[in-house]
């Protein structure tokens, strides 16, 4: 069954994105990520222009995390306060992001820039969760006891000003660092169309360590209202919302999500991040790559007539 | 989305006359909107019944190209700065009864715009006239030599996305004098008024026009969503963002108890 997408002025197979959404939303769920970093280069695969995409994307990442992050929300495991000044930084980062954006589109780098920011982030990112969680995993075979790298908390993190307590984390560390991380997924968030959650999540468990458990949610929490801001600043700015490809990915993706958070609980917490530093790395690694190989076609249609 | 426009023909001769109607001149883009295959039907009206070819060209609404070209560099393959083609039509199609070589010469074709090859497309913003060989105004690209290589690629890239299209023998004589020809319209084509032009060529030269034209327009729930988008795009937003919040919200509701 083929719909006419009004915005995006292609047709589409609906119950495939309907099914898609629900896989990304299930992994979405599982992973306490938007799932942004691989819906985006599907639709671009499928067809869809990609500032359509992304745009679009922003909408279904937050439905999908709205949806398990109330889940994760009467497990009591978010963090709003943390959740919130991360959003703080995010949004300051998705504005700033946005029009990083649109120059680079100017210029005419905004596919090498986003293809490169795949490659090194998600490289170095799913590289490095894979390594730790493998290690994670061999030692709890062998009964090893787990290295002594536990609460030796950097002094930075603690030498700071305009500290805050963050009783649902059992942290009391100054704002900065989490505002700094915000701005940062906040930035990259708009440029690779990503929600920034495979980002988030390492960061907030090796640089800010707060408790594995409360992660997730706190993660989906600030990935609703950074995704919530850069889609209506989409629609505002470039008309690139497409409300039926967004609809369509978000019936999938919400019913994904609650399974997906649903599955969670199944696994091991090391086990989840071995599969999802996995993910993460082929991702990187098919849209990075591709700037390596010999193109078939040495010309390229820029979209949008004027950036 | 200005209105395609096509140059003059010559004043055609008087004897001979075409003549022609498409089987749709409204073409509607609903939500099941896959494309459309139109027809046209046309007749030739000539006392003396010389030889005649027939070259219909669908022409969309022009539409700004930006291009790139990728090159190497340090091992990674980049795009070049973008160059703008104007006067680049959304969607082309030049259907003939022969090979528009074989039915009239460069000039005539060019003069037209009959053809994806004589499209009269450029880039301003690369060009800039000066004094050579002690001519005044000579137009240059900075494009070079490379110039057509970029134009072709236009044309080839757009063909792949079958926006443009020559077809050797899409015009066929059902009967005699009588024509057919089918413009088969993607998903992908352009919104706007398509100009269609019917040409007679006898002995290589156009002795008669007529000029049709076709609207794709978008209808219904489609029309309705676009219009909302482009013209309160701030409330179209926070109306697609709301609904997303709510529906993940009341999806998490509604699996709360099983």
């Amino acid at each position: 069954m083929d719909l006419y997408l009004p915005i995006a002025e292609v047709s589409v197979n609906a119950p495939l994105l309907v099914l898609l959404g629900a896989l990304v939303g299930f992994i979405s769920g599982m992973f306490g990520i938007g799932g942004g970093f691989l819906m985006t280069p599907i639709l671009v695969f499928l067809g869809i222009p990609p500032a359509v995409a992304v745009a679009s994307m922003s909408n279904h990442v937050a439905a999908s995390s709205m949806s398990s992050v109330i889940s994760y929300g009467r497990k009591r495991s978010v963090d709003f306060r943390m959740g919130g000044v991360l959003a703080a930084g995010g949004a300051v980062g998705s504005v700033v992001g946005v029009e990083i954006f649109r120059w680079l589109r100017l210029l005419g780098q905004a596919d090498l820039v986003v293809a490169l920011s795949y490659l090194v982030f998600l490289g170095v990112i799913g590289g490095l969760m894979f390594w730790e969680s493998i290690g994670a995993i061999v030692r709890r075979r062998r009964n090893a006891p787990a290295p002594p790298r536990g609460d030796r908390r950097p002094p930075w993190l603690y030498g700071l000003p305009l500290k805050m307590r963050f009783s649902r984390s059992r942290l009391y560390i100054s704002v900065i660092p989490p505002i700094i991380l915000g701005a940062f997924v906040g930035i990259l968030s708009a440029i690779m169309g990503v929600g920034g959650g495979f980002i988030l999540v390492p960061a907030m468990v090796y640089i800010l360590r707060m408790p594995a458990n409360i992660v997730v949610g706190t993660s989906l929490f600030q990935i609703i209202i950074t995704t919530a801001l850069t889609g209506v600043l989409q629609a505002g700015r470039n008309q690139t919302v497409d409300i039926l490809l967004a609809t369509l990915l978000l019936i999938g993706g919400v019913i994904g999500a609650q399974l997906g958070a649903r599955a969670s609980s199944r696994f091991r917490a090391e086990e989840l991040r071995a599969l999802l530093a996995l993910i993460v790395l082929c991702v990187g690694l098919r849209m990075g790559l591709g700037l390596f190989f010999t193109p078939h076609e040495a010309f390229v249609l820029m979209s949008g007539s004027g950036g | 989305m200005a209105g395609a426009s096509l140059p003059p023909v010559l004043p055609p001769y008087p004897s001979a006359a075409v003549s022609a109607a498409l089987t749709e001149t409204n073409v509607r883009v609903n939500s099941d909107f896959r494309g459309d295959r139109i027809v046209l039907y046309g007749a030739i009206f000539d006392p003396l019944s010389r030889p005649s070819d027939v070259v219909v060209i669908v022409r969309g609404p022009d539409q700004t190209v930006r291009i790139a070209h990728k090159s190497r560099v340090a091992g990674v393959w980049i795009n070049s700065r973008p160059v703008v083609f104007q006067g680049a039509p959304g969607f082309y199609i030049a259907a003939s009864t022969r090979p528009l070589d074989d039915i009239a010469h460069f000039g005539v074709l060019r003069r037209l715009e009959a053809g994806v090859d004589h499209l009269a497309m450029n880039a301003p913003a690369e060009q800039r006239t000066e004094t050579r060989y002690g001519v005044r105004d000579v137009v240059v690209s900075r494009l070079g030599v490379d110039y057509l290589d970029w134009r072709r690629a236009v044309v080839r890239l757009k063909e792949a996305a079958h926006l443009y299209d020559v077809a050797d023998r899409g015009v066929r004589f059902v009967d005699k004098g009588l024509f057919r020809a089918e413009i088969a319209l993607p998903a992908e084509a352009p919104i706007g008024k398509y100009d269609v032009r019917i040409l007679l060529f006898q002995d290589g030269q156009p002795v008669a026009e007529k000029d049709r034209s076709l609207t794709v327009e978008k209808v219904g729930v489609e029309r309705g969503l676009y219009l909302w988008a482009h013209e309160r795009p701030w409330s179209y937003g926070l109306a697609a963002m709301a609904f997303a919040l709510t529906a993940g919200w009341a999806a998490s509701t509604a699996f709360r108890r099983d």
